[in-house]
């Protein structure tokens, strides 16, 4: 079986039933993809396949032999972030970070499919992607600002976006 | 997984090939139901056969008659005429809706945890037929039959005569990775004569016929529709609660028929 | 103070959105075994016999360890503050609610550690489970521990958390209506994403790296090091990356036995429940049964009450009696009552141990007080944000453990609660402070009840 995982072509020795997110994260050792419930309820393992935001730990292996993975190590690096990621992390929608790849990688999946950044769209696009840090305003904030919607999380006590921090944190982006 | 056997069909007369009589083989349609079973140690099969090329997926019409191939996702469903695109609009999220399939769906046991299988009561409603290969050859047969006995047969699609009109309603879910508690579907034929079914109870999806004897009346049907179910307690609700809402669900379901 | 007010990023935000962020989970050791737990499949049960023999001839086991492996097999969560230990960290002649573990196999693969486990030889005598913190005190009750269903360890040996001040009996004479309720909120899982996990290594050295989610690292390490009986120099604890605890990962879950099997195996030892062992056999949030009787006059002060709280426990202390006092510290809510008797068991069931959430011991309470405050304002027919600021803490006021509030927040908390909601007050509520009560302010129920906040 071959896959090409983050544009890179890999050859698979994993049992043909194996669930797809374990040869991602045991075989090819790419680990963004999380086994919240490995039952297909919380959403921390999806990825794209095909461009189509899928579970990984519901499809066996063999049936997406041939097909192109992206995980979210494939959507950007953090001196390069995509939309969604630079989105995720200015509106502070990842807390303890765990459901964040399954987040953005359903988020980066509706923007190409041209997501109109209306708040119902954005729920019902999330809405098999558990947080249980409950940051899902934040969250649907950040999918909302990168598709150009509306923002409605109350931050009225925060100074505005786009002005400079005043502390240098490491590892932010300038 | 020593000793595993995997078959990946490219057609369907390969699928049913591969199939033979069933004994000790793992269907694995869109594999939503039967990975985690696999992950959880529940099943540890030795012959399985993956059903993505055996081109069985799709919906095709001939005049009124609606023919949905074992494969089709669920996803195809959701903009059908009710009771079968709410039904269908109304299974787990949007990303399980792509991969879940029709066949798994109306070949699913009960779950651990609940009845499984939303679509059979959609199904029931409008009369379909399935197409089964397995032992004893290529069968025909009402969904009813299908569901009391589902052992040896490899579905292969399933069909019906769109109705007049449909309704579909339902008990909120209260996460959509729940299955539905219950759910009544109905549908009136051209020849104007009234199904319902009810899903979310023991076993699998049943019609309602006591209720469908008093369909012009959605009060009374509510009323009837009691004995024809027979509930469980589980993860998602008690069979009280089940067996109380059942006609509420009833009459709103014949209410919505009426109006539409 | 350039930070304060400002707005930061998170320090860890490029790590989440990229997937670099290495969980314990995507820690990365080759050679490493996983592990599977036999765990009591009985709510209460005597241990007949336990095989592990033909488990261990396996292919693929490594290693399979059982309470005869634990040097110190009972140390309690809170024996650092003399609280008596009373759970054994694998069963041993008992098992006292379904999911404990009583062995943990380390084999090359997870289906080759779940077919050992599924070998171990178990035998059990059932007997009867408790399940209702109610019917414990009946003469009746199926048994938890020997020496009692409930916890009998308080200060002076007492066997319950008791608070006495003023004279409950007076504030009932002087009562105008009692206002009586009973509350009984019930257990909750944490459901965290991430479920308990952890990897272990054997070094070189002959020292234990412990990769933890544990939400309080140096105290795992020191449970660890007590059921181990290591110097704490033996291990070496990462954590501070935790997929969501919420409470739930206070406990130490699996660093304990992941360690002894390493150090039995030699060999990298890795732990993940699954979602289900994680639903079914991880500590919840206690479910409470609380009764509250208050004496109150009809104008609105409370002015005293009566309470009993039964804390489930679940099968063993762990921190119950520790939340059982924040409770207590906290049953008159944000109000303040001046004649108070409050008693509280932590009760033991044949349920899955219980554990701190969000709130330990007080989220319950609140729920209860909050609650009762509605009651007695409809029981009374009056505006409930009124009787809440009425009885308000206020500066001099006391808790119910003689604690001096010096700068209490219940009135401007409901006065802005008010203010966001539209809710009309009276002038006289409207300019509530949380000032000193004196003059035509002090009620007469809470004269001499004040303490003085500059001594405190």
């Amino acid at each position: 079986m071959r896959l090409t995982v983050n544009g890179i072509e890999r050859g698979i020795e994993s049992a043909p039933l194996t669930p797809l997110l374990y040869v991602l994260r045991e075989e090819l050792g790419i680990t963004s993809p999380k086994a919240g419930c490995q039952q297909g309820g919380c959403g921390a393992c999806t990825v794209l396949v095909d461009g189509e935001a899928r579970r990984a730990c519901l499809l066996a292996v063999a049936a997406v032999d041939g097909a192109e993975i992206t995980t979210v190590e494939g959507l950007g690096a953090p001196e390069a972030l995509s939309a969604i990621q630079t989105a995720f992390h200015e509106h502070y929608a990842a807390q303890c970070g765990f459901c964040t790849s399954g987040m953005l990688i359903a988020a980066h999946a509706y923007l190409e499919h041209g997501g109109s950044g209306e708040r119902e769209s954005i729920q019902e696009t999330l809405s098999g992607h558990v947080c249980r840090c409950t940051g899902y305003v934040k969250i649907i904030d950040a999918v909302a600002a990168a598709a150009g919607g509306e923002i409605t999380s109350r931050q009225k006590w925060l100074p505005q976006t786009g002005e400079e921090s005043p502390v240098e944190v490491p590892g932010a982006p300038a | 997984m020593t000793g595993l056997d995997v078959l990946v069909p490219s057609s369907p007369e390969e699928a049913v090939a591969a199939y033979g009589d069933g004994d000790g083989v793992t269907v694995i349609a869109g594999g939503t139901i039967v990975l985690p079973e696999i992950t959880y140690g529940r099943l540890r099969p030795s012959k399985a056969i993956l059903l993505k090329d055996a081109g069985l997926a799709g919906i095709t019409r001939d005049g009124s008659r609606v023919t949905i191939g074992a494969t089709t996702p669920v996803v195809e469903l959701t903009e059908l005429p009710a009771p079968i695109g709410p039904c269908a609009a109304n299974v787990a999220d949007s990303e399980i809706r792509a991969q879940g399939t029709v066949g798994g769906n109306l070949c699913a046991g009960i779950g651990p945890e609940a009845p499984r299988g939303d679509l059979q009561g959609a199904l029931l409603a409008v009369g379909a037929t399935v197409r089964t290969g397995g032992s004893g050859g290529e069968k025909t047969q009402p969904l009813e039959e299908f569901l009391a006995d589902r052992e040896g047969k490899l579905l292969l699609d399933v069909s019906y005569d769109e109705p007049a009109a449909g309704a579909f309603a339902s008990l909120d879910r209260p996460h959509t990775h729940d299955y539905t508690a219950l759910a009544v579907s109905a549908a009136r034929a051209e020849d104007g004569t009234t199904r319902l079914a009810v899903s979310g109870v023991a076993g699998h999806a049943v019609r309602l016929p006591s209720a469908e004897a008093k369909a012009d009346n959605p009060q009374a049907a509510g009323e009837a529709a009691a004995g024809d179910a027979t509930f469980a307690d589980d993860a998602l609700a008690s069979a009280w609660y089940r067996g109380q809402t059942l006609p509420v669900l009833v009459r709103r379901a014949l209410t919505q028929l009426q109006e539409a | 103070m350039k930070a304060v007010g400002a707005r930061l990023p998170r320090y860890d935000g490029v790590a989440h959105v990229t997937g670099r962020t290495t969980f314990v989970d995507d820690v990365r050791v080759p050679g490493t075994l996983w592990v599977k737990a036999l765990r009591s499949p009985a709510h209460n049960a005597d241990i007949k016999r336990l095989d592990t023999s033909k488990a261990e001839a396996m292919e693929g086991v490594h290693a399979i360890i059982t309470w005869q492996d634990v040097p110190l097999l009972e140390y309690g969560h809170l024996s650092a503050l003399g609280i008596p230990a009373d759970e054994p960290l694998l069963a041993k002649d008992e098992v006292r609610y379904k999911g404990q573990p009583i062995a943990v196999v380390a084999a090359e693969d997870e289906t080759k550690a779940q077919l050992a486990v599924e070998a171990i030889e178990l035998d059990l005598e059932e007997k009867p489970a408790l399940f209702d913190v109610r019917k414990a005190f009946d003469s009746d009750a199926p048994v938890v521990h020997q020496w009692g269903n409930w916890y009998t360890h308080f200060e002076d040996e007492m066997d319950r958390r008791q608070i006495r001040k003023g004279s409950i009996q007076e504030a009932f004479d002087k009562a105008d209506v009692i206002v009586q309720g009973v509350y009984r909120p019930a257990a909750i899982e944490h459901v965290p994403l991430e479920t308990q996990v952890c990897q272990v290594v054997p070094e070189a050295d002959g020292r234990l790296t412990i990769y933890s989610c544990t939400q309080a690292l140096y105290f795992s390490m020191g449970v660890v090091a007590a059921h181990l009986q290591v110097p704490l120099n033996r291990l070496k604890f990462v954590g501070g990356t935790v997929g969501g605890g919420f409470g739930g990962k206070v406990d130490t879950a699996t660093e304990t036995m992941c360690s002894l099997l390493a150090l039995k195996s030699g060999k990298p030892i890795k732990w993940r429940w699954t979602r289900e062992e994680e639903f079914l056999c991880s500590s919840t949030r206690a479910p409470w049964h609380m009764e509250i009787a208050d004496a109150v006059t009809k104008d609105g002060w409370i002015l005293g009450r009566k309470m009993l709280t039964l804390h489930d426990s679940g099968a063993y202390s762990r921190f119950s009696p520790y939340g059982l006092t924040k409770h207590s510290f906290h049953h008159t809510g944000a109000y303040t009552i001046p004649n108070l008797e409050f008693d509280g068991y932590v009760v033991y069931t044949n349920r899955v141990p219980t554990t701190a959430m969000r709130g330990f011991g007080v989220t319950s309470v609140s729920f209860a007080v909050e609650t009762h405050m509605n009651r007695i304002a409809k029981e009374l027919g009056l505006d409930p944000f009124e009787i809440r600021l009425k009885n308000a803490n206020r500066i001099g006021d006391t808790s119910p453990n003689g604690i001096v509030y010096t700068d209490p927040s219940t009135v401007p908390t409901i006065l802005a609660v008010a203010d966001e909601l539209g809710h009309e007050l009276p002038a006289d509520y409207r300019t509530m402070s949380s000032e000193k009560r004196e003059g035509e302010l002090l009620p007469e129920h809470l004269v001499g009840q004040l303490g003085n906040p500059e001594d405190h």
